[in-house]
């Protein structure tokens, strides 16, 4: 299979998408090198997950190409995703079956033995805490757990390139806690992790990069030192709201509150 | 290694079969397990109940054709009805059998060639179509060798050919569908496919009355055999089933070639027409199918909303009328779900039209047989089943937490509101049509009475339907097989068609006895509201968020 030569595991090449007059991605390009943690951050509709599902071959740009490990994700579509984990932030699984026949199904998916698979099922499950309902069907599972099922799946077949959608989503404290110091082991081993997300907290912890999304372009794209440098701001968050932000924050906040009691604004 | 090596062989060739059986094995625990519908809890599996009232069909048409002595007639009708019933089914659940844009968020991003996608698609389709065609046939199999005299070199002629002659039905419906994919442009295809099951079903009902029309009877339930076995599918069926148990005449090995190579045709092309690309096309009608804006409110829209204002009572019955107003307008898949139903009643018409057999119910009867009136007031009141089961549920089920968690006083009227909107945007201006156009066939007087009785008759069968399904609207799952079981049971239903028969009978006798049915009647369907009501209150009081 002809690969692409370039430094990025993961490379964007002007990432678009419309939807009809609406162009929620626009000409999105970046290089994320191996063991980089890349934090993607953006108001809402700002169009991170669109620019996940096009970069993981859920969705087909408009324009541009993502490249995994020097694959075109349109090109060599398989290629691309066998080396690919994803958490979706839909986080959608088939909710009929238990988390023990939904993993399996997964596994086989990648071709992973039975063997190993079944190792790993109790592995995770036991790992997350959720070993006891592992034949269980998922109807009743709560958010953190169907989140628990859905990172185990992604990690199932040892991917070398991570692409995490919120994923701390229903998490209780300790389980986010493991998870963070997860990311950081698998990216010290080499693992390239795509990470989206709202919570800026946690992405000036974990992450080594900040790519900030605003109206599907990017705004800006650096260490989270060298963002605050740049913009001279104290903190990422008043790096991101100083970036994205439309109005000014105590005036909203006057007005909502207004609003919620009912009452006319001045 | 070696086992990366082969799967990345069978990844080239097109079709990763390790992949297609994980996938298939996957798929048949889903279809064979209860949903998270808090109505299917502690029953049947879903699937397992409509596979029994197919089978309970499949004995009733059975038993109905016994005095039929030959066994070609016998295999005829039986086949067209399970072919027939088939078909719809698989136009029914095709939003889950066939296309499944839920299996984007879980799949799209996994190394699954299209090819094998579609291949454990097909898998679970033949799966599907054969439990039914099975379920269907295997009744007439027994009835045709033992009652009918085939022997059982019938039976085992019969079952699979039967089973065969399903598939290919099925493979027509999938090729018609999935070649519309093909050529129309995906924000438009959901839209169009309703309008496409509508016609689809307007086709098939159409085949299924006319196929006895096309037959030239001897007398009694003897058939004339002609060329008109060649324009019917399922008489190739039957030849074929004729020939193999070894009472085949000449003309049977052509039927068998026919049959042979409408199965090949039909299943083979809908396969090869659409096997490379379904996947992506599937995922891209997925993630465009929220980007249509919603349309601007007009006039109509205005003076639906006025119209809830008028009938509904409560605050929670106009929010249930409201929100399910909405819902018909935007949701392309309920829509879907329930336009076909209307295919029915329109076909009869129309066949009752081009053969002038549509009737007068109030008329003394000069001829005996069919009378298309009769299937046209069946079907009406059948429509109200697909009403009843798509409007409690929806593919955002989840949002309905809104009524748990709000100061709702009934849970209850929310449903009524929304049987409201059915009632008056829906059902009753659909019988009002029908009374228009069937007052061009018998005396208005004779139409009006007869609308009259088919609506008290929808509405008394609407409440029960709604009380056997208590649940606020939009708020369950959608669940596979539901409207082929309910379905089903309306055909077991169709049992009553004979009491219906026996009452128009009377009523074509005794002139007074139409207003004493029709009195009846209005107070059935006042009895049966209040009852529902009462169910709702009490039902739904213990009814828990199920998310």
């Amino acid at each position: 299979m002809k690969r692409d030569a370039t430094n990025g595991v993961i490379v964007f090449r002007n990432l678009t998408k419309r939807y009809g007059e609406l162009e929620a991605v626009r000409g999105v390009s970046l290089e994320v090198p191996r063991g980089q943690i890349c934090g993607y951050l953006g108001p809402n509709g700002a169009g991170k997950t669109t620019t996940l599902k096009m970069a993981t071959g859920m969705l087909e740009p408009t324009s541009g190409t993502a490249l995994i490990e020097g694959h075109d994700i349109l090109e060599a579509p398989l290629e691309a995703k066998r080396r690919i984990g994803v958490v979706p932030e839909t986080g959608a699984l088939y909710e009929n079956l238990t988390p023990r026949e939904y993993l399996t199904l997964v596994g086989r998916l990648y071709h992973l033995g039975e063997h190993e698979v079944a190792k790993k099922i109790d592995s995770f499950l036991g790992l997350f805490g959720i070993d006891d309902v592992a034949n269980r069907i998922m109807t009743s599972f709560s958010r953190g757990m169907r989140q628990k099922v859905l990172i185990s799946g992604a990690l199932m077949h040892n991917p070398s390139v991570l692409f995490l959608d919120e994923p701390l989503s229903g998490l209780d404290a300790n389980t986010a806690l493991v998870l963070k110091e997860l990311l950081r082991d698998l990216a010290s081993q080499g693992k390239t992790v795509f990470y989206c997300s709202h919570i800026l907290e946690v992405v000036e912890k974990i992450c080594d990069r900040v790519v900030i999304l605003n109206r599907g372009e990017i705004v800006a794209d650096g260490a989270v030192e060298e963002l605050k440098d740049l913009t001279h701001r104290a903190t990422l968050e008043e790096v991101f709201s100083g970036l994205t932000s439309t109005g000014d924050l105590p005036e909203i906040v006057r007005a909502f509150s207004a609003s919620v009691r009912g009452e006319e604004e001045e | 290694m070696a086992e990366a090596r082969r799967s990345a062989r069978g990844a080239r060739g097109g079709a990763d079969w390790r992949q297609i059986r994980a996938l298939l094995s996957a798929e048949i625990k889903l279809d064979l397990r209860t949903s998270r519908s808090q109505l299917g809890r502690g029953r049947l599996p879903p699937f397992v109940t409509a596979m029994l009232v197919y089978a309970a069909m499949g004995t009733l048409l059975a038993l109905a054709l016994v005095a039929m002595a030959d066994p070609f007639v016998f295999a005829l009708f039986t086949m067209s009805g399970a072919m027939f019933l088939t078909a719809l089914s698989v136009i029914m659940e095709y939003g889950s059998v066939v296309v499944s844009p839920d299996d984007y968020g879980i799949l799209a991003h996994r190394p699954i060639s299209s090819r094998t996608y579609f291949w454990s698609k097909v898998g679970n389709l033949f799966f599907y179509v054969g439990a039914t065609a099975l379920a269907l046939t295997a009744p007439a199999s027994v009835i045709g060798s033992t009652l009918i005299g085939g022997g059982w070199s019938f039976a085992a002629a019969y079952l699979p050919l039967a089973v065969l002659a399903c598939l290919a039905a099925s493979g027509v419906v999938v090729l018609v569908y999935t070649s519309a994919l093909r050529v129309v442009s995906y924000e438009r295809f959901t839209s169009i496919v309703t309008y496409v099951h509508m016609l689809a079903t307007i086709v098939l009902a159409l085949g299924y009355v006319a196929l006895p029309n096309m037959i030239g009877r001897t007398g009694g339930f003897a058939v004339e055999r002609g060329t008109w076995t060649y324009a019917a599918p399922p008489a190739w069926f039957a030849g074929a089933v004729n020939l193999l148990a070894g009472d085949g005449v000449p003309q049977d090995g052509l039927l068998t070639v026919l049959a042979a190579a409408f199965t090949v045709a039909a299943v083979g092309a809908a396969m090869n027409v659409i096997s490379l690309d379904y996947s992506r096309r599937i995922s891209e009608l997925a993630s465009k199918s929220g980007s249509t804006p919603p349309k601007r409110a007009g006039r109509a829209s205005a003076a639906l909303l006025r119209l809830g204002a008028a009938v509904c009572r409560t605050d929670e019955e106009r929010a249930g009328y409201q929100l399910a107003a909405i819902a018909m307008r935007r949701d392309r898949k309920l829509r879907g779900r329930v336009y076909p139903a209307f295919g029915l009643p329109i076909a009869i018409i129309i066949f009752g039209y081009a053969t002038g057999n549509l009737g007068d119910p109030f008329a003394p009867i000069d001829v005996e047989g069919f009378r298309a009136h009769q299937l046209i007031g069946a079907y009406c009141i059948f429509i109200t089943i697909f009403f009843a089961t798509a409007i409690v549920q929806s593919d955002q089920w989840k949002a309905s937490w809104i009524f748990y968690a709000a100061p709702v006083r009934r849970l209850g009227d929310l449903l009524v509101g929304a049987r409201k909107l059915i009632i008056w945007r829906y059902l009753l201006p659909f019988y009002a049509l029908l009374l228009v156009v069937l007052s061009f066939a018998m005396p208005p007087a004779h139409a009006a009475l007869y609308m009259l009785i088919i609506t008290l008759l929808a509405l008394t069968a609407f409440a029960l339907l709604s009380i056997t399904a208590p649940a606020p609207p939009l708020s369950q799952a959608v669940e596979r097989t539901r409207q082929a079981r309910q379905f089903g049971l309306v055909a077991l239903g169709g049992l009553a068609m004979g009491l219906f028969v026996a009452v128009e009978r009377l009523m074509q006798e005794v002139p007074i006895s139409r207003l004493y049915v029709v009195i009846f009647l209005a107070a059935l369907a006042a009895a049966s509201e209040w009852v529902l009501r009462k169910s709702l209150a009490h039902k739904l009081a213990r009814l828990d968020f199920a998310g």
